[in-house]
């Protein structure tokens, strides 16, 4: 048993020699307190096409997401292009809104009558957006695209 | 309760202690970056969702109910998120052995500098002979391994939680895995 610990504890000490968090990643995690949202107005994940056990594939399909929060839903449907992706959404019940792309490199787009929007040229790496229709906010949980 | 317990430490930020949140990132980064190592993602999406992580961390400081598990919250929402790389029509190319002996000189953790002192008292070849032992195990193993080798030690609820397996496979499973790893080395 003591062998195995002591084991364990070179194992430990060579991943942190060979493979550590890189010091980049620790500064964005640490960063990432100053973009949280109110609890109160986020939007859970309540469907996402990747989150079967076994999802059908043919080749690359959109991946497709709806979010729910109070009152209101926002489905997305994110289609890889580049290195990132494509996001096509409608904000339920149909109305117009604005839409912000939350994180490093913040957009506005506003919806058409129905909620609908297109938001080209997401760079890959994790994503979420603001949504503000009427006198309703509510920001969706992260994803990444 | 501890003053620098993970348990403390999330409390004080979800209270907008920004310094409780530095160091709750560098309580639980390991063991975040051990579970996602362990799916052996490319490096690009490996650094994609574990930023995912933490920005989803944030954003449910105020939801969790139980701060006691926040590493097994973490460790969970990394393997969610890994999972669904892998599954996407994404890059699934997987990480070279080359890419995790050759750490960029740019990533070097803080940690570094003490490594340093090691590496000029000539631990470091024992170490790269433990790391190449563990790098020709069985996939099972390697997984397993990866996630126990976060610094501090992860608790087995924070291990199941990262990949998905019963608490109680854990301890044999860890045995057998270190028995093999003592035969390579010797052998």
């Amino acid at each position: 048993m003591n062998e195995d610990t002591e084991l364990e504890g070179r194992l430990r000490r060579a991943a942190e020699l060979f493979d550590p968090v890189p010091e980049s990643l620790l500064r964005v995690a640490r960063g990432a307190y100053a973009f949280r949202t109110a609890d109160a107005e986020l939007a859970d994940l309540t469907f996402d096409s990747l989150a079967g056990p076994a999802p059908v594939r043919g080749g690359a399909q959109p991946r497709l997401l709806t979010f729910d929060g109070p009152g209101v839903s926002i489905d997305l449907e994110i289609t890889p292009s580049g290195a990132g992706g494509r996001v096509v959404g409608q904000v339920m019940p149909a109305q117009q809104a604005t839409v912000e792309v939350r994180g490093a490199a913040p957009r506005t787009v506003t919806t058409d009558g129905l909620g609908r929007f297109v938001i080209g040229d997401v760079p890959s790496g994790p994503f979420s957006v603001r949504c503000r229709a009427g006198d309703t906010a509510f920001t969706t949980e992260w994803v990444t695209v | 309760m501890d003053s620098d317990s993970t348990e403390h430490l999330f409390r004080a930020a979800a209270d907008g202690d920004g310094a409780a949140w530095e160091a709750l990132v560098g309580r639980l980064s390991p063991l975040v970056w051990s579970v996602i190592r362990s799916y052996r993602l490319i490096d690009a999406d490996a650094h994609e969702v574990f930023q995912t992580c933490w920005f989803r961390l944030a954003d449910n400081l105020g939801r969790i109910k139980e701060p006691d598990r926040v590493g097994s919250w973490l460790a969970t929402t990394a393997r969610h998120e890994c999972l669904k790389v892998i599954r996407g029509s994404r890059r699934v190319i997987p990480t070279s052995d080359l890419d995790v002996l050759s750490p960029g000189a740019d990533d070097r953790s803080p940690e570094r500098a003490v490594l340093d002192a090691e590496e000029a008292d000539g631990q470091e070849a024992l170490l790269r002979s433990v790391w190449e032992a563990y790098e020709r195990l069985s996939e099972n193993c390697r997984r397993l391994l990866r996630v126990l080798m976060a610094s501090p030690p992860p608790s087995y609820a924070e291990v199941a939680a990262g990949l998905g397996i019963a608490i109680g496979s854990i301890g044999p499973t860890r045995g057998r895995c270190l028995a093999h790893l003592r035969k390579l080395l010797a052998g």
